[in-house]
């Protein structure tokens, strides 16, 4: 317990000397790093409506976190988040004003398409890493403009709306996710992000599977040697992460927009990547950081009215936090890494 | 047929070789880091503060090439970062190199906000561009093919001949040889007294150095702007160039002369009616389908190769002892 309180204080120790950066850059820009933190404050909990609204921005990171903390585990990145959400998106705008279903049922169907969406994308840079090493960060990468392309263009040509919009026709309201309560749009898909995420963790503390794939992750010849199909389990882990990736993507179109359209959900799988790195690929510790991130993103949006600073500051911040965790992580275990032997190499 | 000769004529080729410059000179400097054995997702970022702080320098100054040198200074804090946390703090490559990129796009657009006062891009300004260089007598020796060789901005020459320096870089220089004994046989360097870390931040400077000057081309070469993002991913192309390249100049080369063909080609096919999104996800289809047709193939293994060179390479210098001095 005690080593784990530990690697939660150098998280915290490093998010501060990350935000310290931070106001040296917001100094640097001409604005008072006190405003912005406050004003970012206000922003995300200044009152009941602030703080649904940071939930609801905090949804799609969790559940992009998810996807991300699973590969991570596995490990591997699943660079590929924000391409998976994108196509989960859209696939559950489909079935949404495509199919005419009971309540519920067409809801869910339309969950299935996002996550189904999702898995496919994911599937070649996945049967590429397991069976012909190819690097899947890049290819994860690469495949994201795809998808993002690929979705405008069905959007704006196949099912433009009338009227000049670039998004698709709205979804029936059987397909909509129920919302909880009723002065925000914050929704069940909270709720279906934090099983997801208690879920991710149980599987990974308590079945054999879990701990098969975490073994897959850190200590490959181990599992190997344990009688894991480590090639097989690889596949399947990108798989899963990509599935979680898509729901991100559904329960985004199907709570939120009630629609997709162009440029949708920008940069929620990224900041999904990052809150699971920043928790260290942990399921649990990936709700508090998309909270965090949540609320860092809701804040920024009273950035442009309220101070000269632009939102993308909160970007710079996010980045910087990462670094210094990065750096930390590793000044902590430095004699590990002295083998200099790095598993990320192509 | 006159379908054909509207697509492919001298203009193309023209317009490929502009549009291979960036992403090759971005792979030159990636090839620097491959072969030291380090991945290096940070190209992107690396691009985009270059192409950034070059319209910032060239505006500052006055002059294209005042530009350069700042977008090029720019590329090198960020290399600098990037081989301090990856080299000596041992951080993940590719967790380090992410969070640039993203800290890339974001400082960006916060410094775009802070110094102009608007979003989206910069225009204008007193932006000054790269000069044309016009090579004499072109069009008294090539006729109508004269536009291949001369009128580009400098640095497409200073792309495509860095391709034969680093081929002779690699294979005659000491510090390319140690580059490549650090990225094959970390141990073997070790064992021979070259300085990992030295050659790990020496080899990824120099990585940001080509990665600014192919920032500084995209916003001060052809076009004289910076918009948000510009980059757009030729970064992560060099990357996939690089990979299944091993980051061998020749063979990055080619891997660059195809994706400017695919953007060349997609921009000509744009003047047809094809819907532009679907063009526009051509480069980054090119670039999946190599990356995965060619990773099928195992990565060769040049270790033997280096062995040979730095066998030849340490009897030609006695100076350097081979193996420790007996007690």
């Amino acid at each position: 317990m005690s080593l784990r309180l530990r690697a939660i204080l150098g998280q915290v120790i490093a998010v501060a000397f990350a935000l310290a950066l931070g106001s040296i850059v917001i100094l640097l820009i001409d604005e008072s790093p006190i405003r912005v933190f406050t004003t970012l404050l206000r922003g995300a909990f200044g009152d009941p409506g602030k703080v649904a609204g940071t939930l609801l921005q905090s949804t799609p990171i969790l559940i992009s976190g998810v996807a991300a903390c699973i590969a991570l585990r596995g490990g591997m990145f699943n660079v590929g988040v924000e391409g998976q959400l994108f196509l989960g998106g859209f696939a559950a705008a489909v079935v949404g004003f495509g199919l005419d279903l009971p309540t519920g049922l067409h809801m869910l169907v339309g969950l299935a398409a996002a996550i189904l969406a999702g898995a496919v994308w994911v599937a070649i840079p996945a049967y590429f890493r397991v069976r012909f090493n190819t690097n899947e960060v890049v290819s994860t990468i690469l495949s994201n403009y795809v998808a993002i392309l690929l979705t405008s263009y069905f959007t704006i040509f196949l099912f433009k709306r009338p009227g000049g919009w670039s998004e698709t026709p709205p979804i029936l309201t059987s397909a909509h996710l129920p919302e909880l309560f009723d002065f925000s749009r914050l929704n069940w898909g909270l709720v279906i992000g934090l099983v997801l995420a208690l879920l991710t963790a149980w599987y990974f503390r308590n079945t054999p599977g879990g701990y098969s794939v975490s073994m897959t992750g850190s200590a490959p010849r181990f599992a190997e040697y344990g009688g894991v199909d480590i090639k097989k389990r690889g596949f399947w882990v990108l798989i899963a992460s990509g599935a979680v990736g898509g729901l991100a993507g559904g329960v985004e179109t199907l709570g939120v927009h009630h629609r997709f359209m162009e440029g949708f959900a920008p940069g929620f799988g990224f900041d999904g990547l990052i809150a699971a790195l920043l928790a260290n690929g942990s399921p649990i510790g990936t709700i508090l950081t998309a909270l965090f991130f949540g609320a860092l993103r809701s804040g920024s949006l009273l950035l442009e009215t309220d101070t000269a600073a632009s939102r993308e500051i909160i970007t710079v911040i996010q980045a910087l936090i990462i670094l210094s965790v990065s750096a930390q992580v590793l000044l902590r275990r430095r004699g590990d890494a002295q083998g200099g032997e790095r598993r990320w190499k192509f | 047929m006159e379908v054909l000769t509207s697509l492919f004529n001298v203009a193309l080729l023209v317009a490929m070789l502009r549009t291979t410059a960036p992403i090759l000179l971005v792979a030159m400097g990636g090839s620097f880091t491959t072969k030291a054995g380090i991945f290096n997702i940070g190209l992107e970022g690396q691009m985009l503060v270059g192409a950034f702080f070059a319209v910032l320098g060239s505006i500052w100054t006055g002059s294209a090439w005042g530009g350069v040198l700042c977008g090029v200074a720019a590329a090198l804090v960020f290399a600098l970062i990037f081989a301090l946390l990856v080299v000596t703090f041992r951080a993940n490559e590719v967790v380090v190199g992410l969070a640039l990129n993203i800290l890339a796009g974001g400082m960006t657009i916060s410094l775009m906000k802070a110094v102009f006062g608007t979003r989206g891009s910069i225009v204008g300004q007193g932006i000054v561009g790269l000069p044309k260089v016009q090579i004499p007598f072109a069009r008294e020796m090539l006729g109508s093919w004269a536009p291949l060789i001369s009128g580009y901005t400098p640095l497409v020459y200073v792309a495509f001949l860095a391709v034969p320096l680093l081929v002779l870089f690699y294979r005659r220089t000491r510090l390319g040889l140690h580059i490549r004994v650090v990225g094959e046989k970390p141990e073997a360097a070790e064992a021979l007294g070259i300085s990992i870390t030295r050659i790990r931040y020496t080899s990824s400077l120099l990585c940001g150095l080509l990665a600014g000057l192919a920032g500084a081309h995209l916003s001060l070469g052809y076009i004289t702007m910076f918009t948000e993002n510009m980059s757009s991913g030729r970064g992560f192309m060099a990357v996939a160039i690089l990979i299944f390249s091993n980051g061998d100049p020749l063979r990055v080369l080619a891997g660059c002369l195809l994706f400017g063909f695919a953007d060349a080609f997609s921009l000509r096919l744009q003047t047809f009616g094809y819907p532009s999104y679907l063009i526009l996800a051509v480069p980054y289809l090119v670039a999946l389908a190599a990356l995965f047709a060619l990773s099928y193939r195992a990565r060769p293994k040049l270790i033997r190769e280096t062995a040979e060179t730095m066998r030849r390479f340490l009897s030609a210098e006695p100076d350097k002892p081979s193996n420790p001095r007996p007690q």
